[in-house]
């Protein structure tokens, strides 16, 4: 019988197949690889940035301002030209305001009939491409875990690194059906909360010995693994954490990943540009985790997720000193000059650049103060900019008051299978839950968002 | 009755244009249930990634798998204006063009312009495209022949496949049916079912034709006959089924393994630990013949080997999910399981005792509310002390288990059958599974058995008179509890009481309970009813799985669960002995006998069915007693093979010719570790949730541990300890891949690194017992991989370890690289 990518691996588990996996890439099984990749068309993303502003960030606020509104409608923000004819955006994003032809404003993406859409566990679904619940749902994973099954980078960096929380607010998104082996490896720069500057983020740093030293004890466990691999036969189980260990010591052994994050590096002219001072508020921590994506990416990094808070916007942000607006020029600043620096080195045209929230803001303002508004699923914005996006254009449209969708709305698989198209990724992809059934890395049939190819 | 007339077509040119292989024939008038929509079937058509999706694909929708051939057809018929099929010039059908790839397709081209296939599908079209009367077409049986079939390789086998429908006709479907391999490297299959045998080895074909599967086995032996096989010992039953079967195949099994190996396996296997160096050392100048059925006997009477069972049987029952929505789950309700489950398994109770005990649990135990009230506060005094749950472990049933969510109804069965039946029954909720026999009404007929079993899913306190008087009767026993937890009582009585209830009070009580008293099904009717985005079903027979006749049980105050137990302990059930043997042999051997092991459908058949069959044989007489059956796996010289293959058995899995090398689970890799450094769990800045001892290790507790942020919790998760999820229906998710930040945390988590030096740890008492460094590297690799270096191993040892600044950091080092090493990570 023909062996086509649906009937090879109909009949073999998942674990089987995953057992198998030392043979071929990282417990990647050669048959994935093939399906996935022969079916995707010749990509320009070869990398991705995930950018998640947690909460909701208000659409009317920020990408689709409606001035013609009444104030309780419009809010206290004032659009501004952007340098993309049409395209008018918030005043507090300013150096946006002057790189829109870098990136694309999608008004018409919606998580609408989602789960849970209109609230933070949407976060399910955007991170994940599919309609994936609390419960009662096949547990999709990450678009990061995904990628980081189907593509490797370099021998001594991580396939998916995470700042901050993937979950944010949808809990249980760790959880998924591929099981722990493509979890990010998460890394930290410089967060307030001392849980998470915790071993984890240690674990790449050698303990207690200089990296030569390090090379020469990963040699012993070596010479002595080759001792006892004479005695029988390297099993693909074997063989599968030989190539995996390989990988953790390059990381250990290779100052690579370690300089990426080592951010005091950067010229400071340049890096002054990602961060953002407040007063009364300090320095955002977020910002810094955008420019070490850049530096990840710059390292080879196949997915890096960037966990950007805070959206959650019920009560009040246009004073000065919040921090609301902290969170607003914090993405002006270092979007901005993410795009600017991938541009520069040559990398934008390879990177694929998102940024959206997990829902969007009502159309109203609520009392609690001016841009104090509460959660909409009907409507939001996305942001997506490099690796062969269609850049400087605004994609849909929402009705008079940026509550609905008037034209061209997608749902958030579309959003999820367009990244996957622009990696080279076919989203027909079958992988196999625990459950052992087959399921599409996007499973609604939902068309391509043909306007950003 | 229609009669169908078929001509037979000997020569056509679509026959010669296809495999010239062809044997069944294409019927001239095709009827769109017995032979369209198999087609559609067999090409894909209707399969859940295209059309048969809930909302279809490309504006097509078809039911899933074809189970609604009149719906099928009017879809096909009516909507695109018709477009689709087109009677007066067959060729121009939408349908057929997308079929054949003429027109694009996103699905690509399904079947060639002329094949069979395509030609009765268009055939149908030609006379009419007309619906038959569907339900003359239902399938009473399928035959497949060769049902099972010894070959050689390159023999050729053509398969066929006849069907009986309702109606008393048959018909040979072989080229309509869709056919697989289970074991490719086996024999190849083509969509005729013509058979290649490729290698040696056993496999399934199975052979699926719309709500129908069947099966033929296939045993391949070699071309030439076994001359040289080796002269091995056998050491019990098993030994003589397993080389029954390498002999026929001629795969040689591996050599005894040494007794430094088994020691060190079956230390880990049975305890969950390593053996200490003086228990090495001790049992390799052991000279009795019987050592190693001694030490299998000492092992299985340690409490560490009732804990590892116990958190077995907690990822098989899947005790989490207490109170929905909150996270953390609350895990104490885990441990008084995890404990109860300990206790019995420390008792050694007969595995069919104790689940009954699991199966028929009640709250009241068959007492009075009084005593129950007791009970129940005292336990709840244990909680809030932060003692052990020693209240709970000593009840008599374990109705924890009926706490969790989805307890009821068609949930419930879904989650017996697993547990106790090892079935996955779960896809029948939505349709049939395509590789499996339990159609929707199996599902709900033995759902029917757990329909009356009440629980409370909110806290809302009592509702009703006979509420109150078990909230007083808690309240009068508790009244020794602090305030708070006295005035907590009628928050969370609705979580502790578990009870039957009487069949006529059913849906009065329904009603007055309102939606938060039943779990969804119960409901409108009280009989298992399922939803899908498919429809809804609805049942109200009691059957069990795979019986034919129906229960009929006139009532009340019977406890239905009680008939499922019956059913379960007669001899001849086809699956309850068959499932705990099966995990039982899966957890030694590496795979199951049936594997997946949690997978006992029909149609996956046992790669040693007479070894199974009087595994579980032997289990039921000597009274399903567990220990029994752990000392006869463990006994066995299949389980204690070297897992140094030979030229003949480096690729089997199947037959189990050597022993499967296995990376140690979560929890027992995590305990190792620390064991080996010489330091407990509480090390630094771990710690232990309030209610467990501290210094327990991880197997004794992980079930509970706290799954927030703390160096442990990733450490587990990183080694793929199970969430647990109610929902999940797998033994996988235990999960055993190997990944990058598995080495990555053994190689450099700082607090992996630090026990390594711990000031009280192993490490510090060797340097300090031992001077000489020979002796000190002996000791370390005794302690990690429990056997003395090799003499290159010690070696290669001192010359690294004599480059260190100190003998003390060279034997860090070495301890570091053996914790790094295989033979620390795999049990081999």
């Amino acid at each position: 019988m023909k062996l086509h990518c649906q009937s090879f691996q109909q009949n073999v588990s998942r674990r089987a197949f995953l057992k198998l996996g030392g043979a071929g890439l990282f417990g990647l099984t050669f048959a994935e690889v093939l399906c996935a990749q022969a079916n995707g068309r010749q990509p320009r993303a070869r990398q991705a940035i995930f950018i998640f502003l947690a909460g909701g960030p208000p659409q009317q606020d920020m990408f689709d301002m409606k001035p013609d509104q009444p104030l309780e409608v419009r809010g206290p923000f004032r659009p501004i030209r952007s340098n993309v004819p049409g395209l008018d955006i918030c005043e507090h994003l300013p150096r946006l305001s002057r790189c829109a032809h870098q990136y694309t404003v999608l008004r018409s993406v919606t998580s609408r009939g989602y789960p849970l859409a209109g609230d933070h566990h949407a976060g399910l679904a955007w991170k994940t491409g599919n309609p994936r619940a609390l419960r009662g749902t096949p547990k999709y994973p990450m678009y990061g875990s995904v990628v980081a099954k189907l593509r490797s980078g370099p021998s001594d960096m991580p396939n998916f690194v995470a700042m901050g929380d993937v979950a944010s607010m949808a809990q249980g998104l760790r959880e998924n059906y591929l099981g722990p082996a493509y979890d990010p490896l998460y890394v930290e720069m410089g967060s307030r909360d001392p849980r998470q500057v915790d071993p984890l983020t240690q674990i790449i740093v050698p303990q207690g010995i200089a990296p030569a030293e390090f090379s020469r004890n990963a040699e012993l466990v070596r010479s002595l693994d080759q001792q006892s691999r004479q005695l029988d036969a390297a099993g693909p189980v074997i063989s599968g954490m030989d190539q995996f260990q390989q990988q953790a010591f390059d990381i250990l052994r290779s100052p690579r990943l370690r300089e990426a994050l080592a951010l005091d590096r950067e010229p400071r002219q340049i890096r002054d540009r990602y961060l953002v001072e407040m007063q009364g508020y300090g320095r955002l921590n977020y910002t810094s985790r955008v420019l070490a994506a850049r530096r990840l990416i710059e390292a080879g990094v196949p997915y890096v997720y960037v966990d950007f808070p805070y959206w959650d916007w019920h009560g009040g942000v246009a004073e000065n000193n919040s921090a609301g607006m902290a969170s607003l020029a914090g993405l002006d600043a270092a979007l901005s000059a993410l795009l600017e620096d991938l541009h520069v080195r040559g990398l934008l045209d390879t990177t694929l650049v998102m940024a959206l929230g997990e829902m969007g803001r009502t159309p109203r303002m609520n009392r609690n103060g001016p841009a104090a508004r509460d959660h909409w699923g009907a409507c939001q914005f996305a942001i997506m900019a490099g690796g062969g996006v269609r850049a400087g254009q605004v994609v849909g449209a929402t009705d008079a008051q940026a509550a609905y969708v008037r034209d061209a709305e997608y749902k958030v698989a579309s959003l999820g299978k367009t990244m996957y198209h622009l990696l080279g990724i076919d989203p027909d992809t079958e992988l196999h839950t625990t459950d052992n059934r087959p399921l599409k890395l996007i499973t609604e049939d939902v068309p391509l968002i043909r306007e950003v190819l | 009755m229609r009669r169908v007339l078929f001509v037979f077509l000997a020569v056509l040119s679509m026959t010669v244009a296809s495999n010239s292989r062809v044997r069944a024939q294409t019927p001239t008038e095709p009827l769109f249930s017995r032979h369209v929509v198999p087609v559609f079937s067999k090409l894909g058509c209707n399969s859940g990634g295209c059309h048969g999706m809930v909302q279809g694909r490309g504006g097509l929708r078809l039911s899933l798998f074809g189970a609604d051939p009149s719906l099928d057809h009017e879809r096909l018929l009516k909507e695109v204006a018709g477009r689709r099929v087109n009677v007066l010039e067959p060729d121009a059908s939408l349908f057929l063009l997308k079929a054949a790839g003429q027109v694009p397709h996103e699905g690509g081209q399904r079947t060639a312009l002329g094949s069979s296939d395509y030609q009765i599908l268009r055939n149908w079209v030609t006379a009419g495209a007309k619906l038959d009367p569907v339900a003359k077409s239902n399938v009473k049986r399928m035959v497949v022949t060769p049902a099972s079939q010894t070959a050689k390789p390159k023999d050729r086998i053509a398969l066929k496949a006849q069907v009986e429908f309702v109606d008393g006709s048959t018909e040979d479907v072989t080229n309509l049916c869709f056919f697989e391999v289970g074991n490719r490297e086996v024999a190849d299959v083509d969509v005729h079912g013509n058979v290649e045998v490729l290698g040696v080895g056993d496999t399934s074909i199975i052979v699926r034709y719309p709500g129908q599967v069947g099966m033929a086995t296939l045993v391949v032996t070699p071309a030439k006959a076994a001359a040289n096989f080796p002269v091995v010992q056998e050491h019990n039953f098993i030994d003589k089924h397993v080389l029954n079967r390498l002999k026929v195949l001629d795969v040689h099994p591996s050599e005894l393994c040494d007794d430094a190996t088994f020691l060190r396996r079956v230390t880990l296997d049975v305890s969950g630990a390593l053996p200490t160096a003086d228990e090495v050392r001790a049992f390799l100048v052991d000279t009795k013949a019987d050592k190693r059925s001694r030490k299998i006997d000492e092992l299985l009477s340690r409490p560490r080997h009732a804990a590892l069972w116990a958190t077995r049987f907690m990822d098989i029952l899947r005790v989490t999910g207490f109170t929905p929505g909150t996270f953390p789950p609350n895990t104490y309700e885990e441990y008084r399981a995890y404990e109860w489950l300990r206790s019995r398994l420390l008792e050694n109770v007969a595995y069919d005792d104790m689940v009954e005990r699991i199966l028929t649990a009640t709250s009241r135990d068959g007492r009075s509310l009084d005593e129950w009230a007791a009970e129940a506060a005292a336990d709840m005094k244990d909680e809030i002390n932060r003692q052990q749950p020693k209240t709970y472990s000593a009840r008599k049933s374990l109705d924890v288990f009926w706490k969790r969510r989805m307890t009821t109804d068609v949930d419930h069965a879904i989650r017996v059958g697993h547990a106790f039946l090892g079935l996955r029954l779960q896809c029948a909720q939505c349709h049939r599974h395509p590789n499996d026999v339990w159609p929707q009404e199996d599902l709900l007929n033995f759902a029917n058995f757990f329909m009356r079993v009440p629980h409370f899913t909110t806290m809302a306190g009592p509702r009703n008179k006979a509420d109150a008087e078990v909230v007083a009767a808690l309240k009068t026993k508790a009244k020794d509890l602090p305030a708070k937890g006295l005035q907590a009582i009628p928050k969370h009585f609705g979580d502790r009481e578990i009870f039957v209830i009487k069949n006529k009070d059913l849906a009065e009580k329904t009603k007055k309970a309102g939606s938060s008293f039943f779990s969804s099904g119960a409901k409108s009717t009280g009989f298992a009813t399922v939803t899908s985005p498919l429809g809804t079903q609805s049942s109200r027979q009691m059957r069990f799985l795979g019986d034919s006749e129906a229960v009929t049980a006139n009532d009340d105050p019977v406890d239905r669960r009680a008939f499922v137990m019956t059913w379960m302990r007669r001899p001849e059930n086809p699956f309850f002995a068959k499932a705990i043997v099966n995990r039982v042999w899966a957890h030694y051997l590496g795979r199951g006998i049936i594997d997946p092991p949690d997978d006992l459908s029909p149609l996956n058949p046992p790669s040693h069915p007479e070894l199974l069959q009087e595994l579980s044989a032997g289990f039921i007489e000597n009274k399903y007693d567990l220990r029994w059956l752990h000392r006869t796996i463990l006994n066995s010289r299949t389980y204690q093979q070297s897992s140094m293959t030979n030229a003949s058995n480096r690729h089997d899995r199947r037959n189990f010719a050597s022993f499967a090398i296995r990376r140690l689970s979560a929890e027992v890799l995590l305990d190792a570790y620390n064991q080996v450094a010489g330091v407990d769990v509480l090390f630094g800045k771990d710690r232990v949730p309030p209610a467990m001892p501290s210094g327990i290790s991880l197997l004794e507790g992980a079930s509970i541990f706290y799954r927030g942020d703390s160096s442990t919790t990733f450490a587990l998760n990183t080694f793929g300890r199970p969430e647990r999820d109610v929902e999940v229906v797998c033994d996988c998710e235990r999960d055993d891949q190997a990944t990058m930040l598995q080495a990555l945390y053994l190689a450099n988590h700082p607090q992996a690194r630090k026990k390594i030096s711990a000031s009280e740890g192993q490490l510090a008492r060797i340097l300090q017992r031992h001077a000489s460094m020979d002796q000190r590297i002996t000791e370390i690799f005794l302690a990690t991989v429990s056997r003395p270096p090799t003499p290159n191993e010690m070696k290669i040892t001192q010359t690294h370890v004599q480059k260190a600044v100190s003998p003390q950091v060279g034997c860090e080092i070495l301890l570091w690289s053996l914790l790094n090493s295989n033979d620390f990570i795999f049990n081999r």
